[in-house]
This record gives structure tokens, sequence and C-alpha cells, in this order.
């Protein structure tokens, strides 16, 4: 295990006021705030940060890491000494907003993570129900359409029959139920953190996310999917098949349409109550005029249609 | 590492959880839901016979929490950053219909 710099997270001295850590703090939550943030890593980065506030910003959490921290520098190799935190009265357990050592590195699980105990001086715990858990699951659109079964890795803390704690991987195999949108959320009870004392585990919150995919676009339980068609097609009508998630179907093409129009396929996107509906947007692409022949047809065609395309414009 | 078997999960809906079980859900104390939602910053899926939270209702009570305990924002100021990035993920949504890249 590595020993980890919060004041370099932060950008802040090691003399560093409370002001000014607090100011740091929330600058680079601005920065890398996951919702706005467009910084590759900015999750990862919001719980570094988010790590080094939980510490720098409890008085008391701030006085074990200096003293602790005296004679390390970041990236050195570490683990705490015995009785590291003898004479300290933090609580354990929970970081900012609720984060939790799981959420940490295992450096912070080892120092500050020790779940079921209710402190230093080792008191007993209270019988508690463990906290709920949050973690996203990647699927495909076909996982929603056809549901599926994904492995999911978390990392939670253990405590060992000495009392320290150290970051597990714990892999589940999680159903994903067919007809899931992007973005639902599913409930696993019992999956979340253990309990203290006795007392129940906490639920695990999976939010499923899906992969962009190279064909299809997502928006509630409707499938988009753009079909190239060609000029012919769209102003005189024709049959086409067209490959769907679902399988190749034949759909007809009204004569007189235009580029981007949509055909809805009523019921054929995300399974559901109601399902969602797959729209075919219809997209004209032009023949190369690489040829004498094509060229020949191409003119034939502006001579004799006397179409203008920029009529409505005016001028 | 262990394995386990396969699990099942609920598949959250609309009026899926509980008061309780939302707050515990975002780390948070039930009185700070009943003040959100009194507030109007929170809204329920259904209020009869006891009031009822989606899943939607849970990802924005957890957005409003993070930025009123980051920043120590106003509710109504994180509120309103809440509905400012569902507008964000619905314009993107279109782009995405329109087959054009959101970023």
């Amino acid at each position: 295990m590595e020993f980890r710099d919060y004041y370099s997270a932060l950008g802040v001295e090691r003399g560093a006021s409370a002001d000014e850590i607090k100011r740091a703090y929330r600058k680079l939550a601005r920065k890398y705030h996951p919702d706005v943030s467009k910084e590759p890593g900015a999750e990862q980065k919001m719980q570094e940060i988010n790590e080094a506030w939980a510490v720098l910003s409890d008085p008391e959490k701030r006085a074990a890491y200096d003293q602790l921290g005296r004679s390390y520098r970041a990236g050195q190799e570490f683990r705490p000494p015995p009785d590291w935190d003898a004479g300290f009265e933090f609580s354990r357990g929970a970081g900012p907003f609720g984060a939790q050592a799981g959420d940490f590195s295992d450096f912070f699980a080892s120092l500050f993570g020790g779940f079921g105990r209710a402190g230093p001086a080792g008191r007993d715990a209270f019988r508690m129900r463990g906290e709920d858990h949050h973690a996203k699951v990647m699927i495909d659109l076909e996982d929603a359409l056809h549901g599926a079964t994904r492995q999911i890795t978390l990392r939670v803390p253990s405590v060992d029959a000495h009392g320290h704690v150290a970051l597990r991987e714990r892999t589940l195999n999680v159903r994903i139920p067919q007809g899931v949108r992007d973005g639902q959320q599913i409930r696993l009870a019992g999956q979340g953190m253990s309990g203290s004392a006795g007392g129940p585990a906490g639920d695990l919150y999976l939010e499923v996310r899906f992969r962009p995919h190279p064909r299809y676009r997502v928006d509630g339980r409707d499938i988009f999917e753009t079909v190239p068609v060609a000029p012919w097609e769209l102003a005189l009508g024709a049959t086409i098949k067209v490959p769907t998630p679902t399988g190749t179907v034949e759909v007809k093409v009204p004569p007189g349409s235009q580029t981007g129009r949509k055909l809805r396929l009523k019921g054929r996107g995300i399974p559901g109550s109601p399902p969602g509906d797959l729209y075919l947007v219809m997209e004209v692409v032009l023949p190369p005029a690489d040829s004498d022949r094509a060229r020949r047809l191409y003119e034939t065609m502006a001579r004799e249609l006397g179409f203008d395309p920029r009529r409505g414009l005016g001028g | 590492m262990t394995r386990q078997d396969v699990l099942t999960g609920m598949l959250l809906e609309e009026a899926a959880l509980t008061l309780e079980e939302l707050a515990r859900a975002c780390r948070a104390d039930p009185a700070w839901v009943v003040a959100r939602v009194e507030l109007g910053v929170l809204t329920c899926a259904t209020t009869r016979p006891a009031p009822r939270f989606s899943d939607r209702d849970l990802q924005r009570a957890r957005r409003i929490l993070a930025l009123e305990r980051t920043f120590d924002a106003d509710p109504e100021l994180a509120a309103m950053f809440a509905d400012l990035v569902d507008e964000v993920e619905r314009l993107r949504g279109r782009l995405r219909r329109a087959g054009l890249d959101a970023d």
C-alpha cells in the first residue's frame, strides 16, 4: 500500500488553514464534478478529492494523519504502525456525503475505515444495519432486450482478527432483467455493507447504464436507428429490408418521403408496459457521380426536373 | 475474491421506495427528505397512503444532498442545479436521437 499525500491532492500546503482547504476542495469539486466535468477520469479524481477532504476537513483525522505522515512521502510504501491512532477520537466509517471506506482507497480504509469499531478505544459497537451501497453496471442494448447476467466487482472493507481494515474485492453475478431502461436502478436486498454487531446488511443499488451502440440510439424504451436509403427509394417508395435489434424486418417506405423521415415500428423497442417503439430514420445516400454514365444521369435529372432545393429561401 | 450465485434484484419503478428507504439509500436523515419535500425541492411519486419515491427521485435526492454538503449549498440552489443537469441530459438525449454526438 502506498502512502497518499492528501495535501497535494487538494493542492494546498501542509500548514493550510481550514478555510484554505475548504476553498481548494470546492474549486476542485467544481472542476471534477461528475455531472459537469468533461475531464478524463473525472469520477476517479473526484473520489480522490473527496477522500482528501474527508481527512483534512476533520480536525481529529487531520491531526492523526499529520502525525503519521511526517515521515512519509506520496507513493512511499506504507503500513500503519500499531496503535498509530492512540490519543485521537475521530469517528470511523463515514466520509463526506456518507461516502464509505469502500468508496475510497486501501490507504484510507486502513486508517479510518474501522467498521464495527466505535473508535480507537475499541468501545463495543451498537447493533446497526449496514449502509446501503451504490454502484453502476454497464450493459449493452441487447441485454435490455433479452435480459442477461452481468458480473460486477465491488470493493468492500473487511476487518481481520487484529482489527486491521483492508479493502477486498467481492464479485457478484447479477441478473439484468429484460426491459430495463438506461439509468434505472436495481435494488439487491442485503447486498450492501455488512451490519455491525449482528445487524442486517444494507442494500445494494445498481444504476444501469447502456454502452453506446454503433447502430442504435436509445431514449427511454424507444430505439432509434438510422437507415441509409437511395434517393429513388424515398421518391418513388419502396419495400426495404432493415436489420433491427430483434431481427430483420421488411418496411414500406412511402413515396414522396424526405430524408430524416421516421418510420415507427410500434412495440419493437425495449420490452415493458407499455413497450417502447423502434424508429427507423431514413437518411438519403447519393450514388457517387464517379463514372460517365452516372454523371450523365445526374445531368439529365438536372436538366429535366428543373428542381431548385433552395426555392423557399427567397433571394 | 468471493463468488456467489446469480442474484436477482428488484427493478425500481415508480413509487418503489418508502421515505425511510430513500433516506437510507441517500445516507441521510428522513427529516432531511421531509424538509426537501415540503420545500418542493424533492417530489414523491405518490403521497397516499404514504409517500413513495421512484428511482429518479433517488438519483435527484443523492445529487442534491451531495451539492448541499460539498458547497454548503442552499437546498433551492442545489435543486436548481439538479434541474439544469436534468435539462442537459434531456438535450443530450435529443442530440443522441438525432444521431449527433452529445459531446
